[in-house]
């Protein structure tokens, strides 16, 4: 039986993640996504049921995530990749495209989430979309 | 391996006639291996008479892996009398702190004004260390600690030798973390139970009392089956019995979890003090 299973605080952060009314989003130390919340659906364009588990360069290319002057950003460029890369939280605003085909702004929070003061076993991210501009 | 119960009371010790077919001492297992290396499983209030047994023999060496430092869990390590006696070597593991070491922090409690005597008085030789992260040897045995759900650090154990499994997770809330029909790996403690041939579990609370004490860090008795039957052990030992649980009380229990193992697993167990089971 193959007994792998994510860190406790990652199992936490995620059932934090289905109790929030705030879009929420968490990838694991390889910056996969392991889970978004209802509320992050909405804005997505599908529910975490219907997409699952996708890897970092899948959800990079599904979504197409830009700064707000619609330069490309890679996924290290993101909120999520830079707090799981400097391993420090980041505020931040980016744009990107829900599945659905709509165009979202959003401003991130993102945090590393560590298990032990030197090991990071993913990133919590929660964010809220910018008003549309006048 | 044989797994010996000294204590498997919650909380508080309950001693009485309402509770004397179970016993009142609390969270105490001693594994013996098969090379003879005693591997004991926190020091609750059972651990007193365990360590009498043990004074059968001048000195030794014990292994202790403590779950977690609330004091159901270690208030039986000052009348622990191989702590008391020179020739003995204690080896502790138990959840990593950030900012204490072990020893310090179960100095908290073996110290003045808690304890009339210092944990640095004691003659034994008494080694204190974070569990490690990684699966470790122990005599003839691998032992593996994961943190699991409960209130602060705490760590559930999986104990493998010679292909057998005992896990040992007393205190734990899983379905705070997930349903309990999610997908497994998601669902805390899964790892450390999962495929196991005996699971010592917290089945603390019937589903009324846990309605009042969600976030506890305690598991109602139907979670507790649910969990066994996602993890697949082969059988369930209720274990971490509510100290208001009277014996009567605590079989009236029996048939919920019973019920709630799947078909492929063996009845459920209620621990007591003096079960011995036997995994090879």
């Amino acid at each position: 039986m193959e007994r792998k299973q994510p860190d406790l605080v990652l199992i936490v952060a995620r059932s934090f993640a289905t109790k929030l009314a705030t879009p929420t989003l968490i990838t694991d130390v390889r910056g996969d996504l392991v889970y978004f919340n209802d509320a992050a659906g909405q804005l997505i364009g599908r529910s975490y049921l219907e997409i699952g588990h996708l890897p970092v360069s899948r959800w990079q290319e599904l979504f197409k995530p830009e700064t707000l002057d619609e330069q490309p950003l890679t996924a290290e460029q993101t909120p999520s990749g830079i707090a799981l890369l400097e391993r420090r939280p980041v505020h931040d605003s980016f744009a990107f495209r829900g599945l659905d085909g709509r165009e979202h702004e959003i401003t991130v929070t993102a945090f590393p989430l560590f298990s032990h003061p030197d090991e990071v076993v993913g990133v919590m991210s929660i964010f809220w979309e910018l008003p549309a501009a006048p | 391996m044989i797994v010996r119960v000294w204590g498997a009371r919650g909380s508080l010790s309950a001693p009485g006639p309402a509770t004397v077919g179970y016993g009142g001492n609390t969270s105490c297992v001693e594994v013996e291996l098969a090379d003879g290396t005693i591997l004991i499983l926190d020091a609750g209030s059972g651990i007193r008479e365990l360590g009498q047994r043990l004074l059968e023999r001048e000195h030794g060496t014990v292994y202790i892996c403590l779950t977690h430092l609330h004091l159901d869990h270690v208030e039986g390590l000052g009348f622990f009398s191989p702590l008391w006696r020179a020739g003995w070597k204690l080896r502790f593991w138990g959840p990593p702190s950030a900012t204490t070491t072990l020893r310090e922090r179960v100095s908290r409690y073996l110290s003045p004004p808690l304890f009339p005597i210092g944990l640095s008085e004691a003659p034994a030789e008494a080694v204190f260390e974070d569990a490690p992260r990684e699966p470790w040897r122990v005599g003839s045995a691998v032992i593996e600690a994961q943190t699991v759900e409960h209130r602060g650090p705490t760590l559930g154990y999986r104990i493998e030798e010679d292909g057998q499994v005992l896990a040992y997770v007393p205190d734990h809330e899983p379905y705070l973390t997930a349903a309990l029909d999610d997908e497994p790996k998601w669902i805390s403690g899964w790892a450390v139970a999962a495929g196991a041939d005996l699971l010592l579990h917290d089945s603390q609370y019937t589903e009324e009392e846990y309605a009042q004490r969600v976030g506890w860090g305690h598991s109602a008795v139907g979670h507790a089956a649910a969990f066994a039957r996602a993890a697949g052990v082969r059988q369930l030992a209720m274990f971490h019995h509510d100290p208001m649980r009277s014996d009567r009380e605590l079989e009236a229990l029996y048939d919920e979890v019973a019920q709630g193992v799947g078909d492929d697993q063996e009845p459920p167990l209620i621990a007591r003090e003096g079960l011995q089971i036997a995994l090879s």
